[in-house]
């Protein structure tokens, strides 16, 4: 199930806070665990039997690897942990990657290996990365051991965070876990962030996307170069409206249960630099490889040349992370080097560059990098590069590019300031405006959600909007 | 932080407002009755899945009950025309694939319609089935019309810029395609080139996907004059506005009302006697024309009163010759002025008839057939496989 389908507000959410509101406050958890393992298997209940064995299996590790450490055998609970991470990974390794190993074992050998063809467990990624925190965290002594099935079940499955994160680490809400008061001051903001993600994806995503497809569906090799670049821009917005917009949504779900997740995207399009972007985007999964990966591996305190393998092993991880496909470990790498050269090589220079060039730098690297992650295919990345730079002579613009255009300026015009601080600042600048008039702010707050819900309704209705006309004639 | 500032009150007011609007859009897509057809959309909708362990385990229950969902949410027509006025208010000049044109016409794009696979088999099909049957015709008996939608005709009036795919580039495919395969260049008929000739007069529907019976009526002139028939002039006809309201198909798709298009007939003063059966039912009526459709949404069904797998029309024209029609919604209003040149007219919806075509064609005598589709409307037809039973 998505959030932005009229399944999910017209039918599982009232049904959801309406089961949480009533039962008593011990029962609540137990709500949240049901109605999640629902929400996991609506379209696709076979896997819940995946989600229970990944549950059990972290849950019983968690307390294997207590159990021992409290007995006094750290090496015992380390191979407690070492157990309940493999079977994670393993878990994670056949349903993500094992088309692409036997892909790759017949591209190489001529095997003619059968691939598997499974799909991919919804959020696995993600769940298989929360799972994996805790049974570190406990071993660790950093997190506390969670007995209460429940509970924990609740955390892995958690509806709001399920399907695309942020990755939430056990520790950071284990006392929500154990008790948390929920509030109508948290309540209300909870359904301000989430109509806020619900319009940034349905209204803005959804239309880049499209405009993104439009581009797409055009032959590349005949493409002019603005057409090309206006399509990068279209899913440049798309994918970074997308992601945010679920995490804005996950975020104001999580309020309006008492949960408090951390933020995931902090306006990566304004940064200056690769560094600065990868501070900002996706910050729940950097901060996972970084205390998982980076730091045991010894992070920066160690000499240059460790260090710049750690960063290299971090993120072709992360490409990995992203995606089963060798496009996906290029686009990592792709960062691990950038990463590397801004730090020891021209991180000197580019901090002397105006800041204009700066932010231009950084804006067209990460662009390059969408290209090579955005079709999952080498072939058609470089074909599209090639439009790009105007390999193929195809002109700088056509009336297609005029007329596209015109049909999305002001579309683009949206997704151009709402990726910056600017909303905010006039959302602010308007709240101290008329401080004194509680009227105005409120008519103002009240008509900006509740029409950016009816029109996120009225897209969602529509989207679906595929009349068959020559059924009757 | 303008969500620091909010106190108690204020947030109950909040929750309360939203409160009201998922569970009172919840609660009223549940007592609302489902509609099994939309007038508007002129589509069956989705209806409440059966529920069962199989269909849940697959997941076709769950697929199927969010179908259900949208199709039958309270007040769709509403936002799916709010949907259309923000895209407007957008500057949007092309919305679900529909450009707002010049002069109140809305024109589907057809965008990669004539460049999937499918358009090309179906060339295939049709070379086949041409190919198959022309000998059996005499020269010049076998015609293949593909009329151009509006999108094609009509450029003028298209938003500035745009630039769809020219039909005019499939259907010198086709053109090619059939010639070769009656090796005769007589069995394709241009009906493009007649509707560019009056591109800038009404042959069109402002709202429908279909050609208005002036159109028809240019095109037939044309033909006849082809093929030797009488060349009837415009005052032959009585032409008479049934309606002036008309709400077709391509504003239905956008959920709004912009103009209404008026329907004519193209009357025979003499009014001829002649009989239609319906799919060998032994029913016999005496009209072409089901002026109950006019009281409906769908008034172009007017015509036939919309598609119907076999019509046979006996008339008594004299002329010896009779004539299968093998068509889609197009020809509803071109074959009329067939009444008076065959004595009779069997009309052919291949996409509703499950019987052999060879065997109709071999019992039925036929002096000439006539394959009249409109262009979108064949290139996306999955059926014309049907063409070679």
């Amino acid at each position: 199930m998505v959030f932005s389908s009229l399944l999910f507000l017209f039918r599982f959410l009232p049904a959801v806070l309406l089961c949480y509101y009533l039962v008593p406050r011990r029962a609540r958890n137990f709500v949240l665990f049901l109605f999640s393992l629902i929400f996991y298997a609506w379209g696709e209940p076979v896997y819940i039997i995946l989600m229970l064995v990944t549950i059990l299996v972290s849950y019983a590790g968690g307390i294997a690897v207590d159990a021992m450490k409290n007995c006094g055998r750290p090496k015992a609970a380390r191979n407690m942990l070492v157990v309940s991470l493999a079977v994670s990974l393993a878990l994670l390794a056949f349903f993500k990657y094992a088309d692409f190993v036997l892909g790759t074992v017949n591209t190489l050998t001529g095997a003619g290996l059968q691939l598997l063809n499974l799909s991919l467990p919804i959020g696995i990624s993600f769940y298989t990365f929360q799972t994996m925190s805790y049974t570190i965290d406990v071993y660790r002594g950093e997190a506390h051991v969670q007995k209460n099935l429940i509970s924990y079940g609740a955390y892995v499955v958690m509806f709001p965070q399920l399907i695309a994160g942020p990755i939430v680490q056990y520790k950071t809400i284990d006392a929500q876990l154990r008790g948390r008061k929920e509030t109508p001051e948290e309540f209300a903001q909870g359904i301000h962030r989430f109509l806020l993600g619900l319009g940034k994806k349905v209204l803005l995503a959804n239309n880049a996307g499209a405009l993104w497809d439009t581009i797409t569906a055009l032959t590349v090799s005949e493409m002019p170069v603005l057409t090309a670049w206006m399509g990068l821009v279209a899913y440049t917005f798309q994918i970074y409206f997308d992601f945010s917009a679920y995490s804005d949504m996950a975020i104001g779900l999580g309020l309006m249960f008492g949960f408090h997740f951390s933020e995931n995207f902090n306006y990566p399009y304004i940064s200056q630099s690769i560094t600065e972007f990868w501070r900002r985007w996706h910050i729940s999964l950097s901060t996972w490889f970084r205390d998982y990966v980076y730091i045991p591996l010894g992070g920066n305190r160690v000499s240059k040349g460790r260090h710049i393998r750690n960063l290299m092993i971090v993120w072709l991880l992360t490409g990995f992370w992203h995606g089963a496909s060798w496009n996906f470990v290029a686009w990592g790498i792709y960062y691990g080097v950038l990463l590397i050269l801004e730090k020891y090589v021209f991180g000197i220079f580019l901090e002397k560059l105006p800041k204009v060039l700066r932010h231009l730098y950084c804006v067209l690297l990460v662009m390059l990098g969408w290209n090579l992650f955005m079709f999952g295919d080498f072939t058609q990345s470089l074909t599209y590069l090639k439009a790009l730079f105007g390999v193929y002579g195809a002109g700088l613009w056509n009336t297609e590019t005029i007329y596209l255009f015109l049909n999305h300026a002001v579309l683009l015009l949206l997704l151009t300031v709402g990726c910056t601080q600017l909303p905010k600042k006039l959302g602010n600048a308007f709240t101290v405006r008329f401080a004194e008039n509680d009227v105005v702010i409120l008519t103002a707050r009240g008509l900006l959600y509740v029409g950016i819900f009816l029109l996120s309704v009225a897209w969602l209705v529509d989207a679906s909007y595929n009349p068959f006309l020559y059924f009757r004639f | 932080m303008k969500n620091k500032m909010m106190n108690k009150t204020q947030s109950w007011n909040i929750i309360t407002l939203f409160g009201i609007l998922i569970f009172g859009f919840a609660i009223a897509t549940l007592i609302a009755p489902d509609t099994e057809y939309s007038e508007t959309e002129n589509r069956t909708l989705a209806q409440m899945p059966e529920i069962s362990l199989d269909a849940l385990l697959d997941g076709s229950f769950e697929a199927d009950y969010e179908d259900y969902l949208t199709d039958q949410f309270v007040l769709r027509d509403n936002w799916i025309a709010l949907k259309t006025g923000t895209e407007r208010v957008m500057g949007r000049t092309q919305s679900n694939d529909i450009y707002f044109a010049d002069d109140d016409y809305l024109i589907e794009a057809h965008t990669g319609t004539f460049t999937s696979e499918q358009a090309a088999t179906n060339i295939q099909l049709l070379a086949q089935f041409v190919e198959k049957y022309s000998g059996q015709f005499a020269d010049g008996h076998m015609t293949v019309m593909i009329v151009p939608n509006a999108v094609d005709i009509l450029r003028e009036l298209l938003p500035a810029f745009a630039a769809p795919y020219d039909e005019g580039e499939y259907l010198e495919n086709v053109q090619e395609a059939v010639s070769e395969a009656a090796d005769t260049e007589t069995v394709w008929f241009d009906a493009r080139q007649v509707l560019q000739e009056h591109s800038d007069e009404e042959i069109y529907y402002r709202t429908d996907h279909h050609w208005k019976t002036l159109g028809a009526f240019y095109v037939y002139q044309a033909w006849a004059e082809a093929q030797g028939y009488a060349v009837p002039s415009a005052d032959a006809y009585q032409v008479t506005v049934v309606t002036e309201e008309f709400e077709g198909t391509i504003q239905s798709k956008l959920g709004i009302h912009t103009v209404t298009d008026s329907i004519e007939l193209y009357l025979d003063p003499e009014d001829p006697y002649y009989t239609v059966e319906k799919d060998g039912s032994g029913e016999i009526s005496y009209s072409i024309y089901d002026y109950s459709a006019l009281d409906t949404k769908s008034k172009y069904d007017i015509f036939f009163g919309g598609n119907n797998a076999l019509t046979q029309i006996t008339t008594r024209a004299g002329t010896g010759r009779k004539i299968l029609v093998i068509k889609d919604s197009y020809a509803h209003c071109f074959v009329p002025f067939l009444l008076s040149e065959f004595d009779e007219i069997d009309v052919l919806d291949i996409r509703y008839y499950n019987q052999e075509l060879s065997a109709l064609i071999s019992d039925g005598g036929y002096t000439d057939v006539l394959f009249l589709y409109n262009a979108s409307g064949f290139a996306e037809d999955t059926s014309l496989a049907k063409l070679l039973y």
